[in-house]
């Protein structure tokens, strides 16, 4: 079996450099990781310098996505001799437990981590994983809710608090954790999109609306996201569709989402580009923009 | 009256699951619109499936998109409130002269097989259009061999596609979100999946 390298035609330079980037963007494309973490590890290892300390970490968590428990015990084994007394690489072996299922044993590790340091936040987000791998939602839930109230500035915590909160059905909390997170990270479209479709889902006139505004400043923030598009013509064309509302808001959203269906046709005609397979799509668009203009007269 | 996958919608289905293990995944199945409206099928054959979602599955938006459903009155807490007109999936349908008939989903925890909310409500939207809706729950056991129009067949290529990690080019409607591009008809597992039959 041929190795990356060869492949990909790929140095081993270039292999560490994508690592990095995986890591700093924080990618879950495990296979791949272990693909590369793994060659470089075997093959280069002399030359990552003091990088493969974090390459173990980051290949280790990988192999247990991947079930390669003899992988990420290898790199346990060199991190744990690098760094022996490290709550780092303890945190590691909780994960490797966890991968295992052994959540008593997981546990415990944990909590000898947090009673040498009560502050060590990565442990206590693991014990509110190891609820979330076992399903108690409601107990997850709470713990980090907890958390939040020490730790209220930990965006990864409030996301996981968001996604934890639609999973049970409980939009108006998970609303609430975006709003957290738009507040703090007001350029970032893509929770103005999920606040919206969050708001959305939450149904009713006034959060229809809301949505609808919602998607615009994503749409603002970064034209080409088409959830936020698509969200605009739905969120309009309900509004409009709603024996409540006045005539002049009725007139507003249809004419937000025809612009709306403009743009997805459009977008579509430039992702196309004639190519077979998405004439299907742009009929349908073109369909979706009959239709509205038989609905403004 | 029993519900078939053909080999193409089986392994679809299991390449989203395959694509993304960490994430609930969901989607549709599509049967041939039957010829004789009059009379009641026997058995309904799902020949392909559309990867609809993966992560987040109970948000209604983006799901109203990928389907196309009856229009209704809004009513406060709907969890879907719908509107007439045809989108993207159902313009697919309408020209192969497809039917949605099934609904598959997936759960993040292999133990939790239950249907939630969410799919309820899709299952029950499809079954107004389509009275012998099916809904498929992932398990984490060996299905059984009845559903399968070529058990054997469909192992075997599953099993070559899983191999050759297939499931890294399954193209599911969150993927199209993202860009345009992305085919959710997933034309080229379509041939892999003829080429290995």
């Amino acid at each position: 079996m041929s190795s990356i390298s060869e492949l990909y035609d790929v140095s081993w330079e270039e292999m560490r450099d994508k690592l990095r980037k995986w890591r700093e963007e924080n990618f879950r494309n495990s296979e791949q990781i272990v693909d590369v973490g793994e060659e470089l590890i075997n093959e280069h290892a002399s030359k990552l310098g003091d990088d493969i300390w974090i390459i173990y970490e980051q290949v280790m968590i990988a192999a247990l996505d991947c079930s390669r428990d003899d992988l990420a015990w290898s790199c346990l084994q060199e991190l744990k001799r690098q760094f022996p007394d490290s709550h780092r690489v303890k945190r590691l072996a909780g994960m490797r437990l966890e991968a295992l299922e052994r959540y008593e044993d997981a546990n415990k590790l944990y909590d000898s981590i947090l009673q040498d340091d009560p502050t060590n936040t990565a442990a206590r987000k693991r014990k509110i994983s190891i609820l979330r791998a076992q399903g108690k939602s409601s107990e997850a839930i709470r713990e980090l809710n907890e958390y939040l109230e020490q730790f209220v500035g930990d965006q990864e915590a409030w996301h996981e608090l968001s996604e934890l909160y639609i999973n049970e059905h409980d939009y108006a909390k998970a609303a609430f954790c975006l709003e957290e997170l738009m507040m703090t990270n007001p350029h970032n479209h893509l929770y103005c999109e999920q606040y919206a479709e969050v708001k959305y889902t939450q149904g009713g006139l006034e959060n229809l609306e809301l949505a609808r505004k919602y998607f615009a400043q994503a749409l603002k923030l970064n034209n080409r996201n088409m959830r936020a598009l698509f969200g605009l013509y739905m969120s309009a064309s309900h509004i409009a569709a709603s024996p409540k509302v006045s005539a002049k808001v009725k007139k507003d959203n249809v004419k937000y989402a025809a612009w709306a269906t403009s743009q997805i046709s459009r977008a579509y005609q430039m992702a196309g580009r004639g190519k077979k397979e998405n004439k299907c799509s742009v009929k349908a668009v073109e369909e979706m923009l009959e239709s509205m203009q038989i609905t403004m007269s | 009256m029993s519900l078939k996958l053909t080999t193409q919608a089986y392994c679809k289905m299991l390449l989203h699951a395959a694509k993304y293990p960490h994430c609930a995944v969901n989607g549709l199945l599509v049967a041939e619109k039957h010829k004789k409206k009059d009379s009641p099928r026997d058995s309904v054959l799902c020949v392909d499936c559309v990867p609809l979602f993966h992560g987040a599955l109970a948000l209604a938006p983006m799901l109203e998109v990928a389907l196309t459903l009856k229009s209704r009155l809004i009513r406060p807490g709907n969890i879907f409130p719908v509107f007439n007109c045809p989108i993207l999936i159902d313009a697919w349908c309408k020209e192969n002269k497809y039917v949605i008939a099934g609904y598959y989903q997936a759960n993040e925890r292999i133990k939790e097989a239950r249907p939630n909310q969410v799919a309820e409500k899709v299952a029950a939207r499809i079954s107004e259009n389509f009275s012998e809706a099916a809904m498929i729950m992932w398990k984490c056991r060996e299905p059984s061999t009845d559903c399968f129009e070529d058990w054997i067949e469909a192992q075997k290529i599953t099993a070559a596609l899983l191999e050759s990690k297939s499931y890294e080019s399954l193209v599911d409607f969150d993927n199209h979100l993202d860009d345009l591009r992305n085919d959710w008809t997933n034309p080229e597992i379509n041939k892999s999946v003829l080429h290995l039959c």
